[in-house]
């Protein structure tokens, strides 16, 4: 009986030893980080800067990885593949990712679960925006004539399904008898060439790609989609201070990992990760370049999940169905 | 002959992805669906591909001095040799790892082609699994696969 | 005049030791990056920029944008030499450039180009400094409509790369446009064709396509030429000859000035300019039989039309702050770590840095015709090598190459496949360049085709009341009934 009791102890012992040391040797490679978007873009800026500060913080190098295409779908089908060992990394854009999932088109072959977010880095809010020289001074100039001309008003996204895309939605049913004629354009320059060039009328994208060129007056921002104002655009209202507060519409990056990691890896990567985006370079890195950090872990984040893959199912179902989309 | 074969089998291509093409809505609120340009392209395809299969019926022929498509004698065997060899290392690239798929690749290649120097083969092969994942994996931080043995 | 000054104490800046040091090295980097495969300059220049994170914001937009230019001329090494076009916007000089090689002018080939480049690249500088914040505001009127009708002006272009047979050129534009449907589709942001395989899901990648139907089947067909004896490049031929200059002056000359009015408008690409360019050459020649047979011309052009591009890119970039393509969006990714934002306003807030980065541009294409020139003939040399050595090393090449694109085995799968479609294409004599132009137009026609008509709301005038929309299709029709009125008799008699 004693025997037994030992041999199990022993055994507990070794495999609990085991478990530390395995969160103790890692990492002893290098580890990936996949950015499931082009480089030169602002998820991809802000993955090179946590990767550069969070390998001196891990002691192994953590190379950024560009895999672009499908509007992020090839990246994070990629991921879904990968072993769940620690050293394949990936940036997850919420709600890009949840549409993906969700768009029966798409054939996404992995699902919500496929995926354990381990930390959230940016939280960019939704706004809108307008050339300088514009018609239209305040959201409710846009609202108005959407609901006197409706379809008239070309409309841009950075893409179909795309949380700006998303958040016109969102403003119609706030604003019953608005519609907006959307024209889905390929991000965020794509944008700025066709305002400029009076292609298009308004257009809906994030704080971080424009807050530099509406503070030197180059464009117009009509309205913030979060709950305060951004502090790069104090000037610029909330949506709620317009009248609409149910908009409230932001795109997130994160780093999460294949479902599967060993909790103790997770950890280690939380804690890395967390002290890599606290770091002032990081925080001085990322603000010049407007982008906000909102720094969610473990639990929180996790429900930043579900709850963001909630209302994009309910928009996105609405989106597929609308004639024009 | 072979022209008629290749022909067909663009045909046949073109044929099915217009096909395909069908399954995706031709029209949409807004203008062509997704379905239209592959279906209209896939259909101009196939008649082009018809009007030249007529033509090479005819006695005419694309080329100017056809040439026979399958090589004979030496030059087949090393034509075969390399692309034999291409496949063999894309196969075995991801589980064999970059070093051991190109150390093989170069060595067996360069014999397989009747270089029969065995310290140029070797220093060619070392140079071109170790010294290139080298220089890709540290320099460029361009991650090459290392295999199931680790290498 | 305030220009001029702006433009000395640029130069002043711009030759000072340490930014003269980053220009220098910034182009051996980026020359070295065109020349390694699958390395394309985007993902190059995001892999240096953390280099640049020592350095002052002055110096690392010289670097970057030095790195840049200079991996425009890398890719014609490889395209000249061995038939594989080091990144996209080389693919046309594989046409005529290989030719020249195994003609034993490799090394002239290399050094008009060269010298092609040089022009481009100073005269669209020269533009930038001259006519830029005007010009860059009237490219803006190049609309989703414009788009569309400019790529489908580059479609009818196709009937300029035909040779024998117009309907097998036909024939092989269509594959290419269907290939290039391969992927998301514009209209319900879901995969077309692409049979639940999730690497197909954002099209068969354009580098390993043209890397397999040129590069692959280059040496597939070498292996079976009965003599494998080198090339042998005597260095008497690495200077153009007369004849050859005389050619070449007006082409570089054309090129330069399609690449360059291209290069204005953003989101063109770098390979429409370069076939656009070729395709005229050919049309304008007496003898246009000579092309596609090592006609220098042929080199010329699109190479001037190139670095015309790759540097009159960067004017809607300073002055607009739009980045014209992926590499120039990396760049500005740059910018904006160092915290800079370009724009209209740049000019006015850092006129010190913005000066020293157009006078370094000049520097660059001196240093850059100063590093390539005097190795052209080590690189001709490189044909001398035994055919056994010389192909283990192109596939090895084309191998990392394939792989290092997206680390995806895919991809290398894809360069296989389409070396052995090369292969019998080329032996049936079916052309090769159709191809490749209709897929790199098959997606922007249609998206373009897409987004003017979301902006129209599904009415078709939008192309007839814009007027240089009109021009642009009157252009194409006009391109098409030329062509249908000359190769329309010889067609039948074919068939």
């Amino acid at each position: 009986m004693i025997k037994a009791l030992a041999k199990v102890a022993v055994s507990a012992a070794a495999l609990l030893a085991a478990c530390v040391a395995v969160a103790q040797q890692f990492p002893e490679r290098p580890i990936q980080l996949m950015v499931a978007f082009p480089a030169g873009g602002s998820t991809d800026v802000g993955a090179r800067v946590v990767a550069s500060i969070a390998e001196k913080i891990l002691g192994k190098p953590m190379v950024v990885i560009n895999r672009g295409g499908a509007g992020g779908q090839v990246g994070w089908t990629e991921m879904a593949r990968q072993k769940p060992d620690g050293y394949y990394l990936g940036y997850i854009n919420l709600p890009a990712t949840n549409t993906v999932i969700l768009d029966p088109e798409r054939k996404a072959n992995f699902g919500a679960d496929a995926f354990v977010p381990i930390i959230n880095q940016v939280l960019d809010p939704g706004i809108v925006w307008v050339r300088a020289d514009s018609p239209y001074k305040t959201l409710k100039d846009l609202v108005d004539a959407a609901k006197k001309s409706p379809n008239t008003i070309r409309t841009a996204t950075t893409g179909i399904l795309s949380d700006d895309h998303l958040a016109i939605l969102m403003l119609e049913e706030a604003a019953p008898g608005a519609i907006f004629r959307i024209v889905h354009l390929a991000g965020g320059a794509d944008q700025l060439k066709e305002i400029l060039g009076g292609n298009v009328d308004v257009a809906f994208d994030n704080v971080g790609s424009i807050a530099p060129r509406v503070r030197s007056g180059e464009l117009r921002a009509l309205a913030v989609m979060d709950h305060q104002r951004s502090k790069f655009l104090p000037d610029v209202p909330t949506m709620k201070e317009v009248g609409y507060p149910s908009v409230i519409s932001s795109s997130t990056r994160g780093i999460a990992a294949p479902r599967g990691v060993p909790p103790a890896v997770l950890k280690t990567l939380e804690a890395a990760l967390r002290k890599a985006m606290e770091d002032p370079e990081h925080i001085q890195k990322l603000e010049s370049a407007g982008l906000a950090i909102k720094i969610m872990v473990g639990e929180e984040y996790a429900k930043y999940y579900r709850e963001t893959h909630e209302q994009a199912k309910k928009y996105t179902e609405w989106a597929k169905s609308r004639a024009h989309k | 002959m072979a022209e008629r074969v290749v022909l067909a089998c663009l045909g046949l291509l073109f044929g099915g992805m217009a096909w395909i093409a069908l399954g995706y809505s031709l029209r949409d609120a807004l203008g062509p669906g997704a379905g239209f340009f592959p279906f209209w392209l896939g259909a101009l395809g196939l008649a082009l591909s018809l009007a030249l299969l007529v033509q090479s019926w005819r006695g005419g022929s694309i080329a100017e001095a056809p040439l026979a498509l399958l090589p004979r004698g030496e030059g087949a065997r090393r034509a075969l040799a390399l692309l034999a060899s291409l496949a063999v290392a894309a196969l075995l690239f991801q589980p064999a790892g970059f070093r051991l798929t190109m150390l093989f690749f170069s060595a067996g290649l360069l014999f397989a082609l009747g270089v029969r120097r065995p310290i140029v083969i070797a220093l060619f092969a070392l140079a071109s699994s170790f010294g290139l994942f080298h220089v890709f994996y540290y320099w460029l931080q361009v991650p090459l696969p290392i295999g199931l043995l680790g290498i | 005049m305030d220009t001029l000054q702006h433009l000395v104490s640029g130069f002043a800046a711009a030759l000072s030791p340490a930014y003269l040091t980053y220009a220098l090295a910034g182009c051996a980097l980026g020359t070295l990056i065109g020349v390694l495969p699958g390395l394309g300059p985007a993902a190059g220049t995001a892999i240096l920029i953390p280099l640049t994170f020592k350095l002052d914001p002055t110096g690392a937009i010289i670097m970057l944008s030095a790195i840049y230019y200079g991996a425009m001329y890398g890719g014609t090494i490889t395209s000249v030499l061995i038939n594989v076009p080091g990144e996209a916007a080389s693919v046309v000089t594989c046409i005529d450039g290989h030719q020249m090689a195994k003609q034993g002018r490799g090394g002239t080939a290399l050094g008009i180009a060269a010298i092609g480049s040089f022009v481009g690249g100073i005269v669209a500088t020269v533009a930038l400094v001259v006519v830029a914040p005007p010009l860059a505001k009237l490219a803006l009127r190049f609309g989703p409509p414009e788009f569309f009708a400019l790529m489908l002006f580059g479609l009818c272009l196709v009937s300029g790369l035909a040779g024998r047979s117009m309907l097998a050129a036909l024939l092989m534009t269509v594959l290419g446009l269907l290939l290039a449907m391969i992927g998301i589709d514009p209209v319900r942001g879901a995969p077309r064709f692409a049979f639940d395989v999730p690497d197909l899901y954002d099209g068969i990648g354009f580098i390993p396509v043209v890397m397999g139907l040129f590069g692959i089947s280059e040496i597939l067909l070498a292996a079976e030429a009965p003599a494998l004896a080198a090339v042998r490049t005597r260095l008497s031929r690495l200077l153009p000859s007369r004849e050859e200059w005389r050619r070449s002056i007006g082409a570089i000359w054309r090129g330069t000035g399609i690449g360059f009015f291209l290069g204005l408008i953003p989101g063109i690409g770098s390979i429409v300019p370069t076939f656009m360019a070729y395709v005229a050459e050919k049309r304008l020649s007496k003898t246009p039989e000579r092309f596609g047979r090592g006609a220098i011309e042929g080199v010329a052009a699109p190479e001037s039309a190139n670095n015309a591009y790759a540097n009159a890119a960067m004017i809607p970039f300073l002055t607009l702050g739009i980045p014209s393509s992926p590499t120039i969006a990396v760049l500005m990714g740059a910018f904006i770590i160092n915290g800079i934002t370009p724009g209209p306003f740049l000019f006015q807030e850092r006129p010190d840095l913005v000066w020293a980065v157009i006078a370094s541009f000049f520097v660059g294409n001196v240093i850059l015709l100063a590093l390539n020139l005097p190795l052209v003939g080590l690189w001709a040399k490189l044909l001398e090598v035994r055919f056994e050595y010389l192909a283990v090393g192109v596939l090895l090449f084309c191998l990392v190459g394939a792989y290092s694109l997206q680390q995806s085995i895919f991809d290398v799968w894809v360069m296989i496949a389409f070396g052995v479609v090369g292969y019998v294409f080329r032996k049936l004599e079916l052309p090769l360049a159709p191809l490749v132009l209709g897929l790199i137009l098959g997606s922007p026609i249609e998206k373009s085709l897409r987004t003017s008509l979301e902006m129209s709301g599904g009415d078709y005038s939008i192309f007839l009341t814009r007027p240089l929309c009109v021009g642009l299709l009157i252009a194409s029709s006009v391109v098409l009934i030329g062509s249908a009125l000359k190769l329309a008799p010889k067609t039948l008699r074919e068939a």
